[in-house]
């Protein structure tokens, strides 16, 4: 259990890692959703979805299941920057970029992980 | 740079361990509704958003700390693979509606925690 609570935080770290290093490397220009936020939050629910799927089919033992899932998953994607960022760009009446960032992460994030999820199980 | 990573990579182990924990004691099936998941991301967006609208905008405030805090600790506690994936497992579970209602409650209520926080952070409507 203690390897497992350590793998899944491991797993967090890397996640927040690529997350910061995609932030960086895709920057949002003014006014503008961020790119590399974007990307972490779709690859991450992907990612997911593909798990969910594995482990179904028991591909993906419970622990693998939570290492990848809540661990890298959940490191990689975000909420709060996600959140954070949409309702300052409407705040700075940029309501095309917020809505925008709004519905294209929602879509490709559920939709992404529903075709990984169909495609692995 | 290196205090930055370390401060992102520390943070995330946190936020991780957090997120763990609080999925432990509110534990839920595949098909259930996410209660933790949704706890963590409207808290998360509040205190994220509290920050950016104070200690952000302090000319003090170390880059390190402010990574390590945002993108590492928070960013790292919060998630959406998780509303994605349980979405799609309730949707599976034949629970298609309780999927969609989690879905527009996390984003309406998640939303408004971040605006609040925002407001009482003292951003007053100007972007970055």
């Amino acid at each position: 259990m203690a390897g497992v609570v350590l793998a899944v935080v491991l797993g967090g770290v890397v996640g927040a890692l690529a997350r910061f290093g995609l932030s960086q490397r895709f920057p949002a220009k003014a006014g503008r959703l961020a790119p590399g936020i974007l990307i972490a939050n779709v690859v991450g629910s992907a990612i997911g979805g593909a798990v969910l799927g594995l482990a179904e089919r028991a591909a993906l033992s419970d622990e693998w299941s939570l290492i990848i899932l809540t661990g890298f998953c959940g490191g990689l994607t975000t909420f709060s920057t996600w959140s954070v960022d949409t309702v300052e760009l409407a705040l700075g009446k940029h309501w095309r970029a917020a809505l925008a960032n709004l519905v294209v992460t929602l879509a490709l994030a559920v939709g992404t992980a529903a075709v990984a999820y169909l495609l692995t199980r | 740079m290196i205090r930055t990573l370390v401060a992102v990579a520390l943070g995330g182990a946190i936020g991780t361990a957090l997120r763990l924990a609080l999925d432990l004691a509110l534990p839920h099936g595949g098909g259930d509704f996410p209660v933790s998941t949704l706890l963590i991301n409207i808290v998360g967006a509040f205190t994220l958003g509290a920050l950016t609208g104070s200690l952000w905008k302090r000319e003090t405030t170390p880059a390190w700390l402010k990574a390590g805090l945002g993108p590492g600790l928070l960013g790292s506690f919060t998630t959406l693979s998780a509303v994605a994936v349980s979405a799609v497992a309730m949707t599976d579970a034949g629970a298609a509606p309780l999927a969609a209602i989690y879905v527009i409650v996390t984003v309406v209520a998640g939303f408004a925690a971040a605006l609040i926080g925002l407001r009482l952070g003292g951003r007053s409507g100007a972007t970055s």
